[in-house]
């Protein structure tokens, strides 16, 4: 439609098509402590390795739309003892057809960080991925994809 | 994350007792693969559904119950047993799904699909909330995430029952459809063999009896609302009988074995069932 045509699907007594209802996500609660997106706070990471992972994390894309595993929200825990690293991930939906290939991007980014001997990945599905899981950063990025989040 | 409300947790996989594991593991085969045979007879929708719409809607719904048989067959998984053994090398025969979800189609009947859809989503919808509380975390932990993906399910079923019901024509095929798989749906509830124990240690929080009874408590009521007649006496009593094959102790129509073959063929096709060889057998040889 052009600039200066008004809304006249979403009109109330606009006649013809309307919106489909279904345009936006649904919304969930942000919920304290995820997701993960780098040592914050009381977390002690003296030699830097856990920076260096959220680094590398913010480098392993999302398969479908140009925006990190960490700015998706997709990484809700991270820890590293002796080399062994455990990176917690979910996927946003159960049937993704990508969840093979994230756990291994995952995993291979963060087993080349240095002091990192080697990296497990978890799946974990609680708390559940909604929107709000998306960062600050992510949101405008998902906004310039086209999304309406 | 939290414990259960009532009784002792389970604990991890390796935590488990012979019975429980046991309990667990009949519990979760059950519904994997009511799960993956749905999805793999939703697919046969593809490019066939009656709109673009309804197509890409019940691909979905499929895509979302293939994600269901995954997140339950890892639990198996954590036992030790691979994809590949339980599904793809299993024998037809391990199978523990309700024989609703592997009956064929008839030839383009839509009404059928929309029908089955909401006979086991009402059905997963009630076996989910008695999951809520699982005495066993690597259930509970799953259960809200499926729970957020069932609802439009229901909804896409019970608009299109509403609509198909709206004239006497498609009535007819939703009622041909009722008096068909109707029965089939009680296979739902037919207990595996370890029923008594997935109740006892807490894994599921209620007997498949009341499941049963909520579920008539919903359904009946729905489709007598939309001029269905349903096998229930006037004083509400349900007077259908179990077909003959029930799915839950390995039993399964003839159907079955057909799909089966169907769906595993390609994985035959390419040898995947041998072990790879990086040269010809020297006794093979000349």
């Amino acid at each position: 439609m052009s600039a200066d045509e008004p809304e006249r699907a979403g009109g109330e007594d606009a006649p013809g098509p309307r919106y489909c209802t279904y345009t936006s996500y649904e919304d969930g609660e942000p919920i304290d402590g995820f997701p993960w997106t780098g040592p914050t706070g009381g977390a002690t990471d003296e030699d830097g390795v856990a920076e260096r992972i959220a680094d590398a994390l913010a480098d392993v894309e999302d398969p479908e739309m140009p925006i990190s595993v960490l700015d998706l929200g997709l990484v809700y825990g991270v820890t590293v003892e002796d080399g062994q690293a455990t990176i917690d991930l979910t996927l946003t939906y159960t049937g993704c057809p990508a969840r093979d290939l994230l756990q291994e991007d995952v995993r291979r980014a963060v087993t080349d960080v240095e002091d990192v001997e080697e990296a497990e990945v978890r799946l974990v599905w609680q708390p559940e991925w909604t929107v709000e899981m998306v960062t600050e950063d992510g949101t405008e990025r998902l906004r310039e994809f086209g999304l309406s989040v | 994350m939290s414990d259960a409300s009532n009784g002792p947790s389970l604990g991890g996989p390796d935590d488990l007792s012979e019975r429980e594991r046991a309990a667990v593991s009949a519990l979760v085969r059950a519904m994997a693969d009511d799960e993956f045979v749905l999805a793999e007879r939703y697919t046969e929708w593809q490019v066939r559904s009656p709109t673009l719409e309804s197509d890409l809607a019940l691909s979905n719904v499929a895509q979302d119950e293939y994600g269901h048989a995954r997140l339950w067959y890892d639990l198996l998984g954590d036992f030790g047993e691979s994809e590949a053994d339980l599904i793809w090398e299993a024998d037809p025969s391990d199978f523990r799904h309700a024989t609703l979800v592997e009956l064929p189609f008839p030839d383009g009947d839509w009404a059928d699909a929309v029908l089955r859809s909401y006979l086991f989503d009402v059905y997963e919808k009630l076996n989910l909330e008695a999951l809520e509380d699982s005495s066993y975390p690597r259930i509970r932990d799953r259960v809200g995430k499926v729970q957020s993906e069932e609802e439009y399910h229901r909804e896409h079923a019970e608009n299109w029952l509403e609509r198909l019901c709206a004239d006497e024509e498609g009535r007819g095929h939703v009622q041909q459809a009722v008096d068909r798989l109707f029965p089939y749906a009680l296979t739902l509830f037919v207990p595996t063999d370890r029923e008594s124990a997935i109740v006892e240690f807490g894994i599921r929080t209620e007997p498949l009896d009341s499941l049963r009874e909520d579920w008539f408590a919903e359904v009946i009521p729905f489709l007598e609302s939309l001029g269905i007649d349903l096998p229930v006496t006037d004083e509400g009593v349900v007077e259908a009988e179990l077909p003959e094959k029930i799915g839950r102790r390995g039993d399964h129509t003839d159907h079955w074995p057909e799909l089966f073959a169907a769906f595993t063929h390609t994985y035959r096709e390419m040898d995947l069932d041998e072990p790879p060889r990086l040269m010809e057998d020297p006794d093979d040889v000349g």
